[in-house]
């Protein structure tokens, strides 16, 4: 024993500190977290709030650009800032400070003015993997978002006044592999076993085995064998009907051995067999969304810039209609199930090995058409990741900011729509919207000066938009006495709110994984109550 | 400081908010959130507690903390780390916990409102009810992952946290974690049992040498081989664990040959268990599986890959060794709490979990996966907490403004569900439950056991655990006399005597305080010959005030709850296996039916 070393193998201290978030979107979504490299505009309350949620999980580099000094208002409403910021540039004060959080992270300031550096060196905002921006003018929002969207960089526009908050996601589109769906469908292939699993099948005659043997072997085997006798009356058909399901969980119950008395053995086995009867006798099918996206123009017309995930779609697409005969690559994930380790661990590397078999066909397409492109190579892991979660892809298609200026668009009518019916949290969108065009118009937040002479200002904003999107005037004012009440301050309280809510939805973004709300959202801290619009 | 805010508050919140004075449970991840939230909106009175310290793993959202901060009192730093930003705040720091005398109901009087920061069920339960004896508004927070929720909580007025049923925890009969483990948690929950019956606080209820009442195994040779065994071994069985294991040093060896070899050969003689399972196969220190493999190569975290049988045992000896070297440094008497984030404890349980997975015919996990089912961990992300924390100060303006019908619970969801929605609230605030066995105006709940069987002793644990009770006093109703006294001493001679012998029968019923919740509760007491150990009976499912949400109302199911307690849940059709063990801090993570979604904490990490 004298050369037992204790060899634990350590976790690291990133491991362990990151411990809480990598059960949520495991070493990978960490990796991309860690790639990822935000840019934020102006470092408000608002903005700082969500560069530390950001910070805290780990992202790679934040850039902060803001030409502003730091005034009382800042210090009173923003954690990051001290007494002694007072007069500093806002942006490399909240840096110093928000670099404290974690020391892995990557902190630059940039002091120019955003639509300056947009005018003289718009290339600056191609290293970024998200641009989230606060506290705009109208003009610079309607440059910047169309600026972006040419660019395909995503864009994460967010608003704090009060007691209003809100975000715009801006991206072309948002592919994620990993959608972590509610209940994940089981991959089981019974209907259609491929050579190693039905020889598996095969091997195993449940009549002869022992006693033992009998209550530890896994159900799926069980409920194959019910089928397979089922199928000998029955014309080889698959069981779909209810009834048809009843008489296979029949024919389970008769496997059940009994004791000496006769009466039935309670096998754990089996009952999970007699379970597991109507979900797992679903056949095997290539899900509708999956098929519109590898059939899709994006997937069959590739180019040199194509993202890889539409590459991978075309491999997969090339997969289906030859190896897969019809479906798609096998998971590969098999269920905790009572059964011994020979068994489990046996059935588990049946499952496993097809899963990268069938990967691997897919990785090599995919090379094919990455050396065809001449295009940034894509690696195994990300296809056996893809491969693995093919069953779950996601597309979302975005749309452009400017888009919401127009007028006779279709967001403009939807919007119309809103606000016939009236849905007061439109009115908390025009109103914000209002609030940009009055500080593009008077380089200030309305309020800000004088609330009682701002208000017709402001009004006159409204009016504007309300017949961009042909609407009547509102019938009250209340909404703009209130707006202009604000005079631009920021309620912190809503700035940790709104903020967390766009760090919650950068990270999804990041990590691709996850479900981005799509792809505005809108928040009244007085009456709390929110809504999530698609524009 | 919070200049221009003075402008948009109305003078009435202005006014409410400088007079205030606010108490934050719990500063953790939410609870720093909470803080900052309410020292940046010019709250000027806040108190803050919480008992634990600062971690490494606490750091990815806990921003007043960092690494330099690491094992000290969080509820300091979080106060410290405030102040720096803003000195003008009263701040009132207890590195505590809530449950104590020192924070009774004219503690709990003095504030305007609690914010609930916690992590596990029985501090939530006891705010609940120091909140409801002090009429004091509360507000209660959580998080999971990508959810979380806010409600609101004042008697009266809205339900409390204890007026629906909670899903009950998962605990496992006995003879399945000390003889006939069949999946990894059963392996998992004896490992800890073990590391407690070696270095922690030692509990009868969590022997880890075989079960020879077992009654599976009844009328088997297990008693002949006993007798033979004894001989053999010089009577270890006869002894504890811990003095066992003090006596033998601690070697590793000779732990690892008891534990993996003698015990299993002793299950072996236990026939009947065996009949139609799969026995188990014993281990012999010096011929380990996995010894001559080459280190196995893995992507990903160290963490996820899993060790050799051969490894295991080297980490067993290592983390024994050092385990050992902790407990000795210690005064006598002390003891060492097993805690996830603590290298050698989690090493500990890993190795011994999977030794006994591998002669079980168990799959092996890795120590990244054991962790989270042996430390119950729920993730924790640093957005959600700040969303939840930003809601939950925004309500406690609501509240101060006195508007506390605004204030329906909230539910973030992981993603916009099919209506457009990120938030899900409720319309309107959700009434009291008038059968809640702690806000309802008279509380009562059925006591289902064997009234041949159960002690008094068994009946203070069961008031204590099922009922939440921290001291509990119990008199029969209508005669007055006293069977259980919260006065150390004063019933313990009747400790022992079941609850028939002591004159108690089928539909006698006891009434119940505590003296520091100020609750009292009647308990019915309802004779089942079938019941081991209790359950109790409540009327929680009878049917509520319909719901407003849209969603299916097919909450109901049946009229009795079980509750948590020793005896398994009946009703056990749903499939998702819960890894749930009884322990403090520890909390089920199941969506009911219709509201309390995610009612899951914070994060654990109180145990």
């Amino acid at each position: 024993m004298a050369s037992l070393s204790p060899k634990s193998p350590e976790q690291n201290e990133k491991s362990k500190q990151y411990d809480r978030q990598l059960r949520l979107w495991g070493d990978h979504g960490q990796t991309a977290l860690e790639n990822g490299h935000i840019c934020l505009i102006n470092a408000t309350a608002l903005g700082t709030e969500v560069l530390k949620s950001i910070v805290l999980p780990g992202i790679g580099a934040i850039t902060i650009v803001d030409e502003n000094n730091v005034s009382d208002e800042d210090i009173g409403s923003n954690f990051f800032l001290e007494t002694t910021s007072k007069g500093l540039n806002r942006g490399s004060e909240t840096l110093r400070l928000l670099l404290e959080l974690n020391d892995a992270v990557q902190g630059h300031s940039v002091q120019e003015p955003p639509d300056q550096i947009l005018q003289e060196n718009p290339d600056f905002f191609k290293s970024f993997s998200v641009v989230i921006g606060t506290s705009l003018n109208e003009k610079l929002i309607k440059d910047l978002s169309q600026y972006l969207w040419d660019l395909n960089k995503p864009f994460i526009l967010c608003r704090s006044v009060g007691f209003l908050g809100s975000f715009r996601i801006q991206f072309r589109e948002h592919s994620i592999i990993e959608t972590h769906p509610e209940n994940e469908k089981v991959d089981l292939r019974l209907d259609v076993p491929f050579t190693g699993l039905s020889d598996y099948f095969d091997s195993i005659v449940i009549s002869t085995l022992e006693l033992k043997d009998h209550g530890h072997i896994p159900w799926i085997v069980i409920l194959y064998k019910a089928v397979q006798k089922w199928q000998t009356t029955n014309l080889n058909r698959w069981p779909m009907s209810r009834k048809e399901k009843n008489e296979i969980k029949d024919i389970i119950q008769q496997f059940i051995r009994s004791d000496e008395n006769g009466v039935p053995i309670n096998e754990e086995n089996f009952e999970e067999a007699i379970r597991a009867v109507n979900t797992a006798l679903l056949p095997t099918f290539l899900p509708v969304k999956v098929q519109d996206l590898i059939y899709s123009s994006a997937a069959i017309n590739l180019t040199k810039e194509s993202n890889p995930f539409w590459i991978m779609c075309s491999a997969l697409r090339a997969f289906v209609e030859a190896e897969g005969k019809g479906n798609l690559p096998l998971r590969g994930v098999l269920p905790d199930m009572t059964a011994s380790t020979e068994h489990y661990v046996k059935l588990q590397n049946i499952y496993r090995n097809q899963a990268s078999v069938d990967a691997e066909i897919v990785y090599r397409k995919v090379q094919q058409i990455v050396s065809q492109l001449q295009c940034d190579s894509i690696s195994e892991t990300e296809v056996k990741l893809f491969c693995r979660h093919a069953h779950d892809l996601h597309l979302i298609i975005g749309s452009n900011i400017a888009l919401e200026y127009q007028t006779g668009s279709p967001v403009a009518s939807y919007i119309a729509r809103h606000l016939e019916e009236p849905d007061v949290m439109m009115v908390h969108y025009i109103l914000l919207r209002a609030a940009d065009m009055f500080k593009s118009e008077h380089c200030r937040a309305p309020g800000e000066w004088e609330p009682e002479s701002d208000i017709a200002k402001l009004k006159n904003c409204v009016s504007k938009i309300l017949s961009d999107v042909s609407c009547s005037p509102f019938p009250k004012d209340d909404h703009i006495h209130e707006m202009c009440r604000y005079g631009g301050a920021e309620i912190h309280s809503v700035s940790a709110f709104v903020g967390g809510c766009v760090a919650h939805e950068a990270i999804k973004l990041i990590t691709k994984q996850y479900n981005p709300v799509n792809n505005t959202f809108i928040y009244d801290g007085a009456s709390t109550n929110s809504a999530t619009f698609t524009f | 400081m919070v200049a221009r805010v003075a402008g948009v508050f109305d003078e009435k919140l202005t006014e409410a908010i400088a007079n205030s004075k606010v108490l934050v449970v719990g500063a953790g991840g939410i609870g720093c959130e909470i803080l900052k939230n309410l020292v940046l909106t010019g709250f000027p009175n806040i108190e803050i507690i919480d008992l634990d310290t600062i971690d490494v793993s606490n750091l990815n959202r806990q921003f007043l903390f960092h690494k330099e901060h690491v094992g000290k009192s969080k509820a300091q730093v979080a106060k410290d780390s405030a102040l720096s930003f803003n000195p003008n705040v009263n701040i009132i720091a207890h590195h505590d916990s809530v449950i104590s005398n020192d924070y009774g109901v004219s503690y709990f009087k003095q504030f305007n409102i609690v914010m609930n920061a916690l992590d596990n069920r029985v501090a939530r339960n006891h705010v609940n009810r120091m909140c409801l004896a002090a009429d004091v508004p509360l507000v209660e927070t959580g998080t999971a992952g990508y959810a979380g929720q806010v409600e609101l909580i004042k008697k009266g007025l809205t339900q409390c946290y204890e007026c629906l049923p909670k899903a009950p925890q998962k605990s496992f009969p006995g003879c399945t974690i000390r003889n006939t483990p069949s999946e990894p948690i059963h392996c998992i929950v004896w490992a800890k049992h073990l590391f407690n019956q070696l270095f922690g606080e030692e509990d009868p209820d969590q022997d880890v040498s075989p079960d020879t009442a077992d009654p599976e195994a009844a009328g088997d040779a297990g008693s002949s081989a006993l007798s033979a065994k004894e001989s053999e071994t010089g009577n270890v069985e006869r002894k504890s664990t811990r003095t066992w294991a003090a006596e033998t040093n601690y070697e590793p060896e000779k732990l690892f040959t008891k534990l993996f070899g003698d015990d299993i050969h002793y299950l072996l003689s236990m026939e009947n268990l065996w009949k139609k399972r799969r026995p188990p196969t014993p281990l012999v220190w010096d011929n380990l599986p996995g010894k001559d493999d080459s280190p196995a190569k893995h992507s990903g975290l160290p963490d996820q890959r899993v060790w050799s049988v051969h490894e295991c045992a080297q980490v067993f000896a290592a983390s024994c060794k050092a385990l050992e070297a902790d407990l000795k440094g210690r005064p006598s008497g002390d003891h060492l709490v097993w805690d996830k984030d603590e290298k050698s404890s989690m090493d500990f349980v890993t190795a011994c979990a999977n030794i006994r997975a591998h002669i079980f015919n168990i799959p092996l996990k890795s120590r990244f996966e054991i962790k989270s089912m042996a430390g119950n961990i729920i993730p924790a992300i640093a957005t959600a907490n700040a969303i939840v924390a930003g809601l939950a100060v925004l309500r406690a303006q609501n509240i101060l403004k006195g508007e506390l019908e605004a204030c329906t619970s909230v539910y973030l969801r992981p993603k916009v569900n099919h209506r457009g929605q990120l938030f899900v609230p409720e319309r309107t605030l959700t009434a009291p439950n008038p059968k809640c066995y702690v806000c309802a105006p008279k509380p009562e709940v059925a006591l289902a056991c064997n009234l041949k069987h159960l002690t008094l002793k068994e009946l203070n644990s069961a008031l204590k655990e099922g009922l939440n009770m921290q001291a509990p006093d119990a008199a029969v109703e209508g005669k007055g006399l006293v069977v259980l006294s919260s006065e150390p001493g004063e019933t313990d001679h009747n400790n022992d005597k079941t609850l028939e012998e002591i004159g108690l029968n089928d539909g006698c019923a006891l009434l119940v305080d505590d003296f520091l919740q100020n609750y009292e509760v009647r308990v019915r007491l309802q004779q089942e010959d079938e019941e081991k150990s209790w359950r109790l009976v409540t009327e929680l499912d009878t049917p509520m005030p319909a719901p407003k949400e849209d969603k299916p109302a097919n909450g109901a199911n049946g009229s009795n709850d079980p509750k948590p307690g020793p005896s398994r849940p009946k009703d056990d059709s749903d499939s998702d296996m819960e890894i749930i063990e009884e322990d403090e801090g520890v909390e089920t993570v199941k969506p009911p039916k219709r509201r309390r979604v995610e009612m899951s904490d914070e994060i654990v990490e109180l145990c």
